[in-house]
């Protein structure tokens, strides 16, 4: 029953819970809740995902003198879980690498062309027309990115909502949590895979941000620029993946501030997946599993 | 004494802005900052490691030329910038706002407003 139990929790916490979760309001009032409740969804799946291999396997192997076919699926399926976790670590390393080469290369370019900005020392000025504004996230020396077409758009205060909003990316480490997910999503096997947990991550932490720069500069400078910027003439090619800005500008639109109530359940909730299945099914099951093959 | 990423910069701005290959001296008058003949040699030979600077010889010394023009190099910046925003999921940089169609530009617009309207009574 065990190992059938977590299967099921851990196809159920890999795509239709991520589905239904993507779709609700809620999280844009609460951002930070929300992606502790994605990341806590994902580390269940996970859990729940190696806890049915491995009571599997260990099920196989608890007969008194197990038949031969049970040893040999016994060890398939250890090997096959072997082999889940290894692709999911080389995954993970492949993407931060790469990722670390890219941030690093282009920062490189950003030093030697981009003039530093009297705003702040993070801030870097490109002599370029078509308006951009990002950040490169590292460890140490973070670089916020503005071309001079950006700055011409942009009022002094809305500049302030950009530097304040990108200074909140690099101050909470959101390319962390954004990491996180893409290493996800390129690990799970692809029937698995979904996009919702990356994606929804990537306008939560933007909501994250626009909080932080609201309380310094106030809601219509950083709707100014989100506007600017967003609603800009198009480069060729390079069309965003859309939608993130009109929920932004409404969420400021909205006075509908954070929600207490959905926070509170978020974070409730965030728990329950960890702690519940684990000790309601994970853990007598292991200890079941463990007493039966040490008294043997 | 600036720092070395300073200096990186200023001595890319030199060659980028030169009609051909600099020798070390050439770059060092260049510059407005007094600085050493070795200190020169050093950040070219960083810039070289970034693979921002070719060297060729000439005579018993070398000339240095950027390896791509500054046109070049803000194209391969601004192209690693706008890529990303065009979909890539495992993006290396974090972007303040994605470039939106004319419909949706319209939206925003009309949320500004409304924004700006609430802000002003």
């Amino acid at each position: 029953m065990t190992p059938v139990a977590l299967g099921l929790i851990g196809l159920a916490l890999a795509l239709p819970v991520p589905a239904l979760l993507a779709r609700a309001r809620w999280p844009h009032r609460s951002p930070a809740a929300a992606i502790v409740m994605w990341q806590s969804l994902a580390l269940a799946a996970i859990l729940a995902t190696s806890g049915a291999g491995l009571a599997t396997a260990l099920w196989l192997v608890t007969d008194e003198d197990p038949a031969p076919w049970r040893i040999v699926a016994h060890v398939v399926v250890l090997g096959v879980g072997l082999m889940v976790w290894a692709r999911f670590w080389w995954a993970a390393w492949h993407v931060w690498r790469d990722t670390q080469r890219r941030r690093g290369r282009h920062r490189e370019l950003v030093d030697l062309l981009g003039e530093p900005h009297g705003l702040a020392p993070a801030v870097r000025i490109l002599a370029e027309q078509t308006p951009v504004a990002y950040c490169i996230p590292r460890l140490r020396d973070s670089r916020v990115v503005l071309s001079s077409g950006a700055l011409e758009n942009l009022d002094e205060e809305s500049v302030a909502a950009v530097l304040e909003h990108e200074r909140a990316h690099v101050r909470t480490r959101h390319d962390l949590v954004l990491e996180a997910f893409s290493v996800l999503r390129r690990a799970y096997p692809r029937v698995l895979r979904t996009d919702a947990p990356l994606r929804q991550s990537q306008l939560l932490v933007e909501l994250m941000a626009d909080d932080a720069a609201r309380r310094r500069v106030g809601d219509a400078p950083l709707a100014r620029a989100i506007v600017a910027l967003a609603g800009s003439r198009t480069p060729a090619g390079a069309l965003g993946a859309g939608g993130d800005a009109l929920v932004r500008l409404e969420r400021l639109r909205d006075a509908d501030r954070s929600s207490w109530w959905a926070t509170t359940l978020a974070i409730a909730i965030s728990c329950a997946v960890l702690v519940v299945p684990t000790v309601a099914l994970a853990v007598p099951w292991m200890a079941h599993a463990l007493e039966v093959l040490l008294t043997r | 004494m600036p720092r070395l990423g300073d200096l990186e910069r200023a001595v890319m701005n030199v060659l980028w802005d030169a009609a051909g290959p600099l020798s070390v001296r050439e770059v060092l008058d260049a510059l407005p900052d007094e600085l050493a003949y070795t200190t020169v040699m050093t950040v070219l030979d960083r810039l070289g490691a970034k693979d921002m600077v070719q060297r060729e010889r000439a005579g018993r010394a070398f000339r240095y030329l950027p390896a791509r023009s500054r046109d070049e190099a803000t194209a391969e910046v601004l192209h690693a910038a706008l890529d990303e925003a065009g979909g890539d999921r495992t993006s290396a940089l974090v972007h303040f706002a994605r470039s939106v169609d004319a419909a949706e530009a319209a939206a925003l617009r009309a949320a500004l407003e409304e924004i700006e309207r609430g802000a002003g009574t």
